[in-house]
């Protein structure tokens, strides 16, 4: 009976988490939208979308951070874009998602949060240039990889520090009991 | 930081660098003399081919997705003006160099330019 008891109240934690960080990323979206970043490189973001993401990935199941990456892409949209851009998206996201998720079952040793964080952002890009060559049917697309590549570097090592930051004070609240116990 | 990351920062940057070094030092005279054109394609058709001349010409593009001012000055081009929400067109900048590309993706429009056959920077692979 109890036993019932805390799996469903760790079922519905783990909903909970997942609607909030999907909302918080929506929300981090529509910030960096109005930081006005005039990067030189065309296409290239922030992506602190990515803090939430790595962050779900941290605390919860892959299956909940899969989840988390395709609820916070619809809102997002939903709100903003087309159905483009949502293909466009949704590429970057996933293939974000498959690297960090990746590294951190394989690697979490080897690479902090830093690098995972890092290797999100340029596979973020690089899916986004999939779905470009495939939407315009071109691979010269690709000729604005590298340059991505290096940005994917920099905004990587910021998105890292924030989640540095934020994991340890998320596991303070008592909304992630049971959670730390599973990833570590 | 671990020494993973640091390692791993290396390892993009070198590759990165890799690719964007032969470009910094690809002789410019030799451009001039080639001739090159920038191919206009909408939804994947073909809109325009124009020529890369040093003189100016301005090229619009009425669609059904949008509007669009392309200018060809120096021996390259640039998209000046358009009526897409994001505008992330515009941050393109003056494109000169073969494989270079510029995307407006609400237009559905694509301009990508072409040199002398043999001529390698990048990939200049069109997959029709």
């Amino acid at each position: 009976m109890s036993s019932l008891n805390e799996q469903s109240s760790l079922a519905l934690k783990r909903t909970v988490i997942v609607a909030i960080f999907a909302a918080v990323s929506v929300v981090l979206s529509l910030v960096e939208m109005y930081i006005p970043v005039n990067m030189s490189v065309p296409g290239a973001k922030l992506g602190l979308a990515n803090i939430m993401v790595l962050t779900c990935l941290y605390f919860l199941r892959a299956r909940d951070a899969f989840m988390m990456v395709i609820l916070k892409t619809l809102l997002t949209a939903f709100i903003f874009g087309t159905f483009s851009s949502f293909l466009f998206s949704i590429m970057g996201a996933l293939f974000s998602f498959a690297a960090m998720w990746f590294l951190l079952a394989v690697g979490r040793n080897k690479l902090s949060v830093i690098g995972i964080s890092i290797i999100g952002g340029i596979a973020h890009n690089f899916g986004q240039l999939t779905a470009a060559a495939l939407y315009f049917q071109s691979m010269n697309i690709f000729y604005y990889l590298p340059m991505l590549m290096i940005m994917g570097v920099l905004t990587g090592i910021a998105v890292g520090i924030a989640v540095r930051y934020l994991i340890p004070a998320l596991s303070k609240l008592s909304l992630f009991d049971g959670f730390l116990a599973e990833s570590s | 930081m671990k020494r993973g990351d640091i390692l791993l920062i290396g390892l993009i940057v070198i590759v990165a660098l890799a690719f964007l070094i032969p470009r910094w030092f690809e002789p410019s005279e030799k451009n001039h003399n080639e001739p090159r054109v920038a191919n206009i394609t909408v939804d994947g058709k073909l809109f325009k081919t124009v020529e890369l001349t040093k003189e100016e010409q301005t090229i619009d593009v009425k669609t059904e997705f949008g509007y669009n001012i392309l200018k060809v000055h120096d021996y390259g081009i640039e998209m000046i003006d358009a009526d897409c929400p994001d505008k992330v067109c515009l941050t393109f900048g003056f494109v000169e160099r073969n494989g270079g590309t510029i995307v407006c993706l609400p237009h559905r429009l694509m301009v990508e330019i072409e040199g002398a056959p043999g001529e390698g920077d990048g990939i200049d692979v069109i997959v029709k």
